[in-house]
């Protein structure tokens, strides 16, 4: 049998299992319809019914669940998570695991599609080292993404030393809803 | 904390957060849909051979007993699974009475896909199989039982209409 408890080693390693078989396109595929469309439904039917409180539902449960170190700010048109210790990167980073070229594309590879089906999008980074920050707006919110500390204050990961040590590597998406939509990766 | 030297992988967790049981249920459903039953054949013999690498060394290195120390320190970190490990001196005989994945995506409400419990026998024969041993499994959709052989006992080959369809 195949478990829970190191789930995040081998979905990761999936990930390049399916790469090999039909590249990134695949993988795409494979976040938006079985991750996002079918195992996190739930996910889905939540945002779609309640919204910005559906997202705090969500997300209050699921990182809860996986213990993950993270603040989520929840305003009247935005929600927004700062991830200091990501339980799923922190778990490959520990255990010396990577097979896949990006295992935090996952993450928007799935909430991209969930998000715009549900009417939202996304300004989004993540540092490849457990850290990454979210704002969910609807999509026809002309606000951009915050500056540092304008919603989450001290809790803002951006404000985090470790955010942009010299050995990261950012990755950048702005109202996007795809991971297709990456703009641009700072080293 | 999860930190056994029958595992290869530490967590600060003590047991595996249970919706990830979704995630498995959806891949399996997504390889066989996309890319056909073959494939999740080899999707499944892949995993046992390459990922769970690290297991079959330990289990070649320490035979029947290390076969036995992993399961049992893989279900208490599975949730909700209830199981009984016993060994004999040319097997072990692993029963889940309860598997936590049907369990919880029963729980969960969801459709399983048909052929999960057809999984345990191939990522684990293909893992096995590396350390020596061969499996056998019986039952399904709920609980089996899972025989641990050495390859030169004489086990009848598997049939996969002994595994039952999962829903």
């Amino acid at each position: 049998m195949i478990g829970c408890y190191d789930f995040c080693a081998h979905y990761e390693w999936t990930f390049e299992w399916l790469r090999q078989q039909g590249g990134d396109e695949l993988v795409q595929r494979f976040w938006k319809e079985a991750i996002g469309e079918d195992s996190q439904v739930h996910a889905s039917a939540l945002i779609k019914e309640k919204a910005f409180a559906g997202m705090e539902e969500y997300w209050g449960k699921t990182l809860a669940e996986e213990e993950a170190g993270y603040v989520a700010t929840k305003g009247e048109e935005v929600f927004r998570l700062d991830m200091y210790d990501c339980p799923s990167k922190g778990f490959l980073i520990s255990n010396g695991l990577q097979q896949f070229h990006d295992y935090c594309d996952h993450c928007i590879g799935w909430i991209g599609p969930v998000m715009k089906a549900a009417g939202f999008r996304i300004d989004h980074e993540h540092n490849h080292c457990g850290k990454c920050w979210w704002e969910f707006r609807r999509a026809s919110d002309p606000e951009a993404g915050s500056p540092p500390g304008n919603i989450a204050g001290v809790n803002d990961v951006r404000i985090d030393p470790a955010w942009k040590s010299p050995d990261v590597t950012l990755d950048v998406f702005r109202r996007a809803t795809a991971v297709q939509e990456k703009l641009e990766r700072n080293v | 904390m999860i930190s056994s030297s029958a595992l290869p992988y530490r967590d600060r967790k003590s047991v595996g957060s249970a919706d990830f049981y979704f995630a498995i249920n959806s891949t399996f459903r997504f390889i066989r849909d996309v890319l056909g039953r073959h494939a999740l054949e080899a999707y499944w013999t892949s995993l046992g051979r390459e990922y769970l690498a690290p297991v079959s060394q330990y289990w070649k290195n320490g035979g029947l007993e290390a076969i036995a120390n992993y399961w049992n320190e893989f279900f208490k970190a599975e949730p909700g699974a209830e199981f009984e490990i016993s060994s004999r001196s040319d097997a072990v005989e692993l029963e889940v009475k309860v598997c936590p994945a049907i369990k919880h995506l029963r729980d969960g409400g969801r459709t399983i896909t048909p052929e999960f419990c057809q999984h345990c026998y191939f990522v684990t024969e293909a893992a096995a199989q590396q350390a020596g041993f061969t499996i056998r499994v019986q039952g399904g959709n709920g609980c089996c039982r899972q025989t641990f052989f050495s390859n030169g006992v004489a086990a009848s080959p598997q049939q996969l209409d002994n595994i039952q369809l999962a829903k």
